[in-house]
């Protein structure tokens, strides 16, 4: 009886949802609501109950990201529009050296354990975060796509998962709590894992692991990658010539064998990864940077400079960085995706991080067994990584069209 | 005709370098091994009879050049030297697992090609409607997720719940096309989802960039119909790039193939390779990179060829 009364109002939902649509000229939802309900007939056909069931959840799902998105997204132009950034941008060495302060005292913290090591990340953090809100990008934020604002979210939440993991979490990251695959319950929400340790737990640990390894190894690359590239504008000529052939070499060599290849030759360790990710994703900074730099280089103002005498290091700090930060920041962006994925494949493959160390593709591999018995929980760690990457690319899209200025 | 028989020769000279270049890169990078292979191979504990012998089986007491020369011309002949754990010859090992690989990535290819161009080219018609901005965010996800994912997630609901397909693709002797085709259907959709994604937004790209150019507008407002638009001025210009894209994505599916076959347990190369790596088998691992390498570079050229035959503006470079 309730699924005739649940069918009935599917459909009147959406052909009265249509009609409205219709009435006042919205065309695009018109034909995105009629044609849902046209596919609904054919589904409802085939699948059932259940199939309209499941569309009618994932409704509600996106209605649900829509609405946080579009709160987060004026949240954040109200922070924007009091400019709470103000005061951290007007000293450039007062804004650096308090940043520095607080990570040299996170890592103080952690080394003599005062336990507050947390709270010092956050802070140095959310000073990065604050520095860009300004009245200036109130207005852009304002015109954000609602998939932007969902990506900035998401970042943001994992941000703030991966920070205070320790608080978060009910259990330790490696601390065996009951048998192993124990099924779900008031003390673990999702279950134990191959080993009887708490599946809620280790994905909120593997945020501060998986994402920080990644964001460490897209770092390093970036370095890397960056100051060839600045180096081979600014000198151009034989150096420039022989950097360029090095990326050549290194881009025809499939990313995931060249990782594959160093792990085998070094062995499964961490640095060896942040190394083999910054050997293999440097050429395509170096391009980016080479090309955009190259760019600038040729300005006048580069010309005057170089007559007023200022030396290669000045040229790259104070002309052309600042002028090329928008495409670079959108390359970062894109690059920790696939550094992301690179890193996720590894440890799938059981050569990323080490156990005990929470890890979400080492996670999907050891219970990969579950699925076989019709339960998701091991596909949650896979969807936490697909689910950040699809935020960055989301917010990277919007800031890739924002400073093109592309219609299209 | 000449001209293009010496460009294409002078882009196959370069790929023939980089491959030799890229050959030295895999060889000597097992020479910066802290040690050497005798003792990464039998560990610390090996007495130093047992590390000579070894050394010796493996001809480690040459020098490296000559071991590289050796190593090179063994591989023009398909020839990699023996696995040091189970002591069979490489190509053995590899060879069949090759094949099985080429098969799972152009069963994949063949689904994909045709299903991306024409799907890009829909959305590149449409673009700007809800359905184009539909299909944006979700190639987007495609792309974003680990190869992994989706394949589980596919398993999940074709191999658990609906049971439609095997979720392990192991192959036997004897098996007749269709069976393969069959046990074979799941890592081939993963693959087909993920260069779907790839190859629909550059085809879409492509296509978009070239309905602005000022001929095109010319053939519209002369009041031809818009498929003849499309098919007799659009689609000869968009030739070059279309199979441009096709040759990347299929580059791709070359190295996606390695996550795809763990997941599925399939016996290709990539299983070997991942293999070899965790038992640090060497030769195999050598074998495999290289391989992998040569088939990525041999794809790219591929791209860069088609681009110059579909393309005359390559032809006469300024």
């Amino acid at each position: 009886m309730s699924f005739t009364v649940f069918v009935f109002g599917y459909y009147t939902v959406l052909l009265v949802a249509s009609c409205i649509a219709a009435y006042f000229n919205k065309r695009a939802v018109f034909m995105l609501l009629f044609s849902l309900t046209l596919v609904s007939f054919i589904l409802g056909i085939v699948g059932g109950v259940g199939a309209l069931q499941t569309v009618a959840a994932l409704a509600g799902l996106l209605a649900l990201a829509g609405m946080i998105s579009y709160g987060f997204r004026e949240f954040l132009v109200y922070l924007a529009e009091g400019d709470v950034g103000a005061p951290l941008r007007g000293n450039n060495t007062l804004f650096l050296s308090v940043v520095g302060l607080f990570t040299v005292l996170a890592f103080a913290s952690s080394a003599y354990g005062w336990g507050l090591t947390e709270i010092f990340v956050f802070l140095a953090v959310a000073m990065i975060i604050l520095l860009p809100l300004s009245p200036d990008t109130a207005k852009e934020l304002r015109t954000a796509p609602m998939t932007a604002a969902f990506g900035l979210f998401v970042i943001f939440t994992y941000l703030v998962m991966g920070v205070f993991a320790s608080y978060i979490a009910p259990h330790g990251e490696a601390e065996v709590i009951s048998s192993a695959f124990a099924p779900r319950g008031e003390d673990m929400l999702l279950g134990a894992d191959q080993l009887g340790r708490d599946m809620f737990s280790r994905i909120i640990y593997g945020a501060r692991n998986s994402v920080g390894l990644a964001l460490v190894a897209t770092v390093a690359a970036f370095i890397l990658g960056a100051s060839a590239g600045l180096l081979a504008a600014t000198k151009g000529g034989w150096l420039d010539q022989l950097l360029g052939r090095i990326a050549d070499v290194i881009m025809s060599i499939p990313s995931l064998i060249f990782a594959l290849l160093m792990l085998s030759i070094f062995g499964p360790d961490i640095s060896v990864i942040i190394v083999a990710v910054a050997i293999i994703y440097a050429p395509r900074v170096f391009r980016l940077t080479r090309s955009v730099a190259g760019n600038v280089v040729v300005m006048d103002y580069i010309e005057a400079a170089k007559l007023r005498g200022e030396g290669n290091w000045y040229l790259i700090r104070r002309e052309i960085l600042p002028n090329s930060t928008a495409p670079l920041i959108a390359e970062f962006g894109l690059e920790f995706c696939f550094v992301f994925l690179l890193v996720a494949g590894l440890s799938f493959l059981g050569l990323g991080i080490q156990p005990p160390t929470a890890d979400w593709g080492s996670m999907v591999r050891e219970n990969a067994t579950l699925i076989s018995f019709g339960d998701i929980t091991p596909l949650i760690p896979a969807a936490a990584i697909a689910l950040l990457t699809v935020s960055v690319n989301f917010v990277v899209d919007w800031m890739l069209h924002r400073s093109s200025g592309l219609k299209e | 005709m000449g001209d293009i028989l010496g460009l294409i020769g002078r882009r196959l000279g370069l790929g023939l370098i980089i491959l030799l270049v890229i050959s030295v890169i895999i060889f000597f990078m097992v020479e910066l091994l802290p040690g050497d292979i005798a003792q990464a191979v039998l560990g610390q504990g090996a007495t130093e009879e047992n590390l000579r012998a070894l050394r010796k089986e493996m001809g480690l007491d040459q020098p490296a050049i000559v071991r590289y020369l050796e190593w090179l011309g063994g591989a023009v002949t398909l020839d990699f030297g023996n696995s040091i754990v189970t002591d069979e010859r490489v190509t053995t090992l590899i060879g069949d697992r090759f094949m099985n690989t080429l098969f799972l990535a152009s069963y994949a290819a063949v689904i994909a090609v045709p299903f991306a161009i024409i799907l890009g080219v829909i959305v590149a018609l449409l673009r700007n409607s809800i359905f184009d901005r539909v299909a944006n965010v979700m190639t987007l996800t495609s792309i974003s997720s680990p190869e992994f994912f989706l394949g589980y997630i596919l398993i999940l609901y074709f191999a658990v719940k609906w049971s439609m397909f095997p979720a392990i693709s192991s192959l036997s002797e004897g098996m007749s096309f269709w069976a393969l085709l069959e046990r074979t259907f799941l890592p081939a959709l993963t693959l087909v989802l993920v260069v779907t994604a790839h190859m629909m937004r550059m085809t879409r790209a492509a296509i978009i960039n070239l309905l602005a150019s000022p001929y095109i507008e010319m053939a519209r407002l002369k009041g031809t119909p818009p498929w003849k638009v499309i098919v007799r001025h659009a689609l000869p210009n968009a030739w070059a790039p279309i199979i441009n894209v096709v040759a990347l994505n299929l580059a791709y599916l070359i190295t996606g193939v390695v996550l795809v076959e763990v997941v599925f347990v399939y016996p290709g190369i990539g299983q070997a390779l991942v293999d070899a790596v965790s038992k640090r088998d060497f030769p195999v691992v050598q074998a495999s990179c290289l391989i992998f390498a040569a088939t990525f570079i041999l794809l790219n050229l591929a791209a860069d060829v088609g681009a110059i035959l579909t393309n005359p503006r390559l032809r006469h470079p300024k």
